[in-house]
């Protein structure tokens, strides 16, 4: 009697275990990009569950936190795979930490769907045979090539605006110096009259800042460098914690270029209310005033809002939602767990994501599974983010030139 | 001695050539280094003064910059009038921690003090990512961002302050070092903890006042950089690696020292920022321009 017990018992365990789709989420918790991913993450789930869950089962997600460390982020992915059992990867932030888990994701080999690493060192470290591995983000090469389609765009929209001489002031790290080289890059095929920039980008520059996130903070050469060279355009890539200080220093020396953009993964909490960011150009994947023209925008908005009472703050909220919502739909479309019939769904779905714009999987350079492969062109206006490009998206006018620094 | 005067001779050329060269990197310099220097003080007065370790001075910084950040949003308080409140209250917490942390291991190795200090460092970090999260906040007056004209160059006016904040802090410092008997019992204390108690001088007393006004010196710091700074949990962090590189170069206990090291190490930096090209070699100027101080005073001391 003793003896069927326990193998009843065992039986329901077996059966339980897999009755269950684990997720497994690696995400810098201690940062706003991260929690609120983990919280999109949660709102995606907690839908999907009450909805029945997918082919019958609940799904469950396991979150672990990276805390931006490469060897944390690493770990986190064989604590997953060999504690938690999951049968996916999910999550993502920074690059850095991505190709510490790289290895460790080729050893598992599981689908795996990352958000974040948008640096082309992390396409290059998976390498173009891994078919289980899925990447939405944008690597930082196709942001910089959508950034030319848009910019081509908006000066045929908007003909007095002029976009030869481009200056970049980007932080030394690896993610400011890897945005860099990407225009690098292009700019050496625009000289030869070929890539996405030729006929609209006809000089750049660019100089190395300490970002205030790792103890800089003082951006007044780089800005004086650019005064001198007087771009077109104006680039700082570095964090959030650069936004505003950045301004306050280009207002000290005097320097409001016609273009004046910021590209940090995140913004400062209310940087829209600084008198000073009205007219800053932003590059992101997403901007609050989508939900004005996005049906799953609002969706997402309303919803994350009234869960955990606090508005998304940054693109990774409603790409953490997208993050979830995009597997399920795949195995949804496999109607299995087989690996290979997962892929497949996945590479042939088209979701409407509340990012703004259809995820849809295509190769990059490198890679097979590559899913967005824009950014948008947004503008702070009276403390507002708005779309100014795609048009599709557009909640505003573009206010050109930068209105500088006059009365602030 | 003429070695010294020679070195000073050499890096005053060395300035003033920097000033007619790149007159912007000049002031910048003075500027930045003025604010290096008046966090220092504070961590050289405990540090070199009394012998006490705290790398949780970076901390202090942040919590003060918070500290205004609150008074400035919820009671529209400026910022160049919170240090009437905030030093008082970081210097309160000052004593809080001396009293929990310090006192208890003033008797033990220093290296208690280290591994005490940077937890204090670690959970003060992580109660702020709780209470504020990491997202950066900031406090916008317009008078942070104005120009002035010096023999026609025009730089940013605002940071000029911490020059004069620096000044006076060194000032007041040196006044209350060796004008006031709690100076000078400070000195005892630093010199010798027991002989001072022989003579009956209240160590620990002398230990607790000393540490919580360094604190209370480290909230006027960041009621003056909150305007320039972005607030966020690790904002002060790296000042700790500054202050103490600034206190080896000066020598401990040598109080005008650091405020000099921190304009030379300034200088340098922003020297090597505004040549194109260049830009990103400030962090190794500093480190270079502090390690050719140090071997510099070491062979000093020794031909001494």
């Amino acid at each position: 009697m003793k003896r069927l017990f326990v193998v009843l018992m065992a039986l329901v365990v077996a059966l339980g275990f897999a009755s269950t789709i684990k997720i497994g989420a690696v995400l810098p918790l201690s940062d706003i990009t991260g929690r609120q991913a983990a919280n999109a993450m949660k709102l995606a789930v907690k839908e999907i569950n009450e909805a029945g869950g997918v082919l019958g089962m609940p799904v469950e997600l396991f979150i672990v936190d990276d805390e931006m460390k490469p060897e944390k982020g690493a770990a986190a992915i064989d604590r997953l795979a060999t504690v938690e059992k999951v049968d996916f990867f999910v999550g993502g932030m920074s690059s850095g930490v991505h190709l510490a888990q790289i290895p460790i994701l080729k050893k598992y080999q599981k689908i795996t769907v990352w958000i974040g690493a948008a640096s082309y060192r992390c396409e290059e470290a998976i390498g173009p045979d891994a078919d289980w591995y899925f990447h939405l983000h944008p690597w930082d090469y196709l942001q910089g090539e959508s950034y030319a389609h848009g910019w081509r765009a908006i000066t045929q929209k908007y003909p007095q605006v002029k976009i030869e001489k481009i200056f970049i002031a980007y932080e030394e790290g690896a993610f400011g110096t890897s945005s860099f080289k990407s225009y690098q890059d292009e700019f050496e095929l625009a000289k030869k009259g070929t890539g996405v920039w030729a006929g609209l980008m006809k000089d750049l520059k660019g100089a190395p800042f300490k970002s205030a996130a790792l103890g800089g903070g003082d951006y007044r050469a780089v800005l004086m460098q650019a005064k001198q060279y007087n771009p077109d355009l104006f680039i700082w890539a570095g964090y959030d914690a650069d936004a505003i200080p950045i301004l306050i220093q280009a207002k000290e020396i005097g320097f409001a270029p016609k273009l004046f953009v910021g590209a940090p993964p995140g913004w400062p909490a209310d940087f829209g209310k600084n008198p000073l960011s009205h007219g800053v150009i932003l590059y992101g994947m997403w901007a609050p005033a989508l939900k004005d023209v996005s049906p799953i925008a609002r969706h997402f908005w309303d919803a994350y809002v009234k869960e955990f009472n606090e508005e998304p703050a940054t693109y990774f909220a409603p790409l953490g939602y997208t993050n979830i919502m995009f597997l399920i739909e795949g195995i949804k479309k496999a109607g299995s767990l087989d690996k290979d019939a997962i892929i497949k769904a996945l590479r042939e779905i088209e979701y409407d994501s509340p990012v703004g714009g259809v995820l849809k999987i295509s190769p990059s350079r490198i890679i097979k599974n590559q899913g967005f492969r824009a950014q948008k062109i947004l503008q702070w206006q009276n403390g507002v983010q708005h779309v100014i490009w795609p048009f599709e998206y557009q909640t505003a006018e573009l206010i050109y030139p930068f209105p500088g620094w006059t009365g602030k | 001695m003429k070695r010294n005067f020679v070195g000073y001779v050499v890096l005053a050329i060395a300035l003033f050539l920097i000033a007619l060269l790149r007159p912007y990197a000049f002031f910048y310099g003075v500027q930045r280094g003025s604010l290096y220097g008046l966090v220092a003080l504070p961590l050289a007065l405990i540090l070199g003064i009394v012998g006490l370790l705290n790398l949780a001075h970076g901390e202090f910084l942040t919590l003060s910059l918070y500290m205004t950040y609150l008074l400035f949003t919820k009671w529209g308080m400026d910022p160049l009038v919170s240090p009437a409140v905030t030093v008082p209250l970081l210097l309160a917490f000052g004593f809080v921690v001396y009293k929990l942390v310090i006192e208890r291991s003033l008797k033990t190795h220093h290296l208690n003090l280290l591994l005490l200090t940077f937890g204090v460092s670690i959970v003060m970090v992580e109660s702020l990512n709780i209470w504020w999260t990491s997202r950066p906040r900031n406090i916008y007056v317009p008078y942070a961002s104005t120009s002035v004209n010096i023999f026609g160059v025009y730089v940013g006016g605002y940071e000029f302050l911490y020059t004069i904040a620096v000044v006076l802090v060194l000032t007041g410092l040196l006044l209350f070092l060796k004008k006031t008997r709690l100076g000078q019992a400070t000195y005892a204390v630093g010199q010798n903890p027991k002989g001072a108690a022989i003579v009956g001088i209240n160590v620990k007393f002398v230990y607790a006042f000393v540490f919580s006004l360094a604190a209370g010196l480290v909230a006027l710091a960041g009621a003056l950089l909150s305007v320039r700074s972005s607030i966020f949990p690790q904002a002060g962090g790296p000042f700790t690696m500054k202050s103490f590189s600034l206190t080896a170069m000066a020598g401990l206990g040598n109080l005008p020292g650091i405020v000099l090291a921190g304009i030379v190490l300034g200088i340098a930096e922003e020297f090597v920022k505004s040549i194109p090209g260049y830009t990103g070699w400030a962090d190794l100027v500093f480190f270079v321009v502090l390690i050719a101080a140090i071997v510099f005073r070491a062979f000093g001391r020794r031909e001494g």
